[in-house]
């Protein structure tokens, strides 16, 4: 955030300090510990767990002996190498995190984004799920006005491509067509792959109320892990309509994960005076694997800037707080 | 309660057409003639008009101040920012071309290919990957005197008959992407404001 005033700034830092706290109790309250993710990690691996990532918007730093090295982009890969290189994977780990993240923005500046989020290791991949969108929806409900969290489950549509096995830049391409929600030249691309008549005429519409989209994805279901995909949504459907959850979650089974490692549940929280995404996250359970130990893995992270700027807004009766960050 | 949604249209005539496809339609734009005003409603105060210059279109939708907009797929590939592209609206079709001098050969080995072009983002990609050296020269109208002037050895531009090409002794080297009008969405908008976004899209024609 940028102020124009010493005063500005003293008083908004301090209004967000409350909010870190406030959260920061939360997490807490719910059996995550605070950790401090290391600075750096290596360009190669990073790349290689992320291949939707644009590298251009990465800040690649020199290190020792030549070394490509990243200033984190993004605090879990970051934190995962190094829980991993310590924890024996014999309980359930529940962490979490304050820090930021930093990126190449406008005006060849680096710029930084403060991030509050959890990692849940080794718990029960129900449990771990419903968890998370139940932290997701108490982060959210706290900013007082109307959210949405949107939630997806990748390995629906993955299950599908696994099935069908198109060429990588193909896969690719229908992938990012469906997270453009691009209709026209998805149809095009579909018909030229002659795959008319299978879920991808029909993926731009599984979405809506989760009571309603469950039911309308299941006969698409052509292998074990799309059934598997729909059983463990219609678990997570019982939960959210028992905990009254359901009216803010729409559920869009054409999502597509911003980062490739997640592969399950993924969801985006949405504010209404916020035009962009202020929360997201998923299961990683996959990307475990990097570090060899394969355990259910799920985390999300708030953007607090965001956050801090809503909740301002809120103060001034809805006037939003003028700054860029 | 009545959602209202905010519609940013690209000043010209694809704007213009964009427009039309609201007429007789409950929420056609109530417009005085020769206005110079940029903002408009329709007869409910349902929907918000802003006009904007075409590139801007692309900007007001992804920052959140307009929820949809109406642009063509050139000013999209040229932005590139992350937003929901939710229907090709069907008009303002062209294409994308690599244009130069008849007969001419726009892969040189071991030499710098010369490009002038308005779209300098969408040109760097698309020679990316080609292993082509290119110097792309950024002109803001009349590219194809280029050329002509020895400013350039080609040209990316959009091309829809082909006709000034042609009339300054220029051709298609190269087909690039197709172009048309295209409705955008903000992605937080398009989930608040689904139900309104949906209804626009059964006016402008195609939803499926």
């Amino acid at each position: 955030m940028r102020f124009t005033t010493i005063e500005e700034e003293i008083a908004v830092t301090k209004f967000k300090k409350g909010i870190e706290r406030e959260i920061e109790g939360y997490f807490e309250e719910k059996g995550f510990n605070l950790i401090e993710p290391p600075i750096f990690q290596k360009y190669d691996k990073y790349m290689a767990s992320n291949y939707r990532q644009d590298s251009s918007a990465i800040v690649k730093v020199l290190g020792g002996g030549s070394n490509i090295l990243v200033l984190r982009p993004d605090i879990t890969i970051n934190v995962l190498g190094d829980i991993f290189s310590k924890w024996e994977g014999d309980y359930p780990l529940k962490i979490y995190y304050n820090s930021k993240v930093y990126y190449n923005g406008p005006e060849s500046w680096v710029a930084a984004n403060h991030q509050m989020g959890i990692e849940s290791l080794g718990e029960d991949v129900l449990v771990g799920d419903t968890q998370a969108l139940e932290m997701a929806s108490i982060i959210l409900g706290i900013l007082k006005e109307p959210y949405i969290l949107e939630i997806g489950y990748s390995k629906y549509l993955d299950g599908f491509f696994n099935e069908i096995q198109l060429s990588i830049d193909d896969e690719n391409e229908l992938k990012e067509l469906i997270s453009k929600k691009n209709r026209c030249e998805l149809k095009d691309k579909v018909g030229k792959l002659a795959l008319n008549n299978t879920l991808l005429d029909r993926i731009l519409d599984i979405q809506g109320d989760i009571e309603d989209v469950v039911d309308m994805a299941a006969p698409f279901c052509i292998n074990g892990e799309m059934k598997e995909s729909i059983e463990q949504l219609e678990k997570i459907r019982e939960f959210l309509v028992d905990k009254g959850y359901k009216e803010n979650i729409k559920l869009d089974l054409s999502m597509i994960a911003d980062y490739h490692y997640y592969d399950g549940l993924i969801f985006k929280g949405y504010s209404i005076s916020s035009p962009k995404k202020i929360l997201s996250g998923g299961r990683y359970d996959r990307l475990t694997e990097e570090f060899e130990m394969r355990v259910p893995a799920i985390g999300f992270m708030v953007d607090m800037d965001y956050i801090t700027r809503i909740r301002i807004g809120g103060e001034n009766g809805g006037k939003g707080y003028n700054s860029n960050s | 309660m009545v959602e209202k949604v905010t519609i940013a249209i690209a000043k010209g005539r694809l704007g213009e057409k964009g427009v039309e496809l609201f007429t007789n339609s409950e929420l056609e734009i109530v417009r005085e003639k020769k206005s110079r005003k940029l903002i408009f409603t329709d007869k409910n105060k349902e929907v918000k008009y802003i006009f904007v210059k075409p590139a801007d279109v692309v900007t007001y939708v992804e920052k959140g101040v307009a929820d949809l907009g109406i642009v063509g797929k050139d000013i999209i590939l040229e932005e590139n920012k992350d937003v929901y592209e939710i229907l090709d609206l069907d008009f303002g079709k062209c294409n994308f071309v690599i244009a130069g001098f008849k007969n001419g050969s726009y892969k040189k080995k071991n030499q710098t290919l010369r490009i002038a072009t308005k779209y300098t983002n969408y040109t760097q990609r698309v020679f990316e990957n080609r292993n082509q050296k290119i110097e792309i020269i950024k002109l803001n109208g009349s590219v194809e005197l280029a050329p002509l002037l020895d400013l350039s050895d080609v040209i990316v531009d959009i091309v829809e008959t082909g006709k000034t090409l042609k009339d300054n002794g220029l051709e298609v080297l190269e087909k690039l992407d197709y172009v048309s009008a295209r409705l955008i969405a903000n992605k937080a908008s398009y989930r608040f404001k689904y139900n309104i976004i949906k209804k626009i899209e059964r006016i402008l024609g195609v939803s499926e």
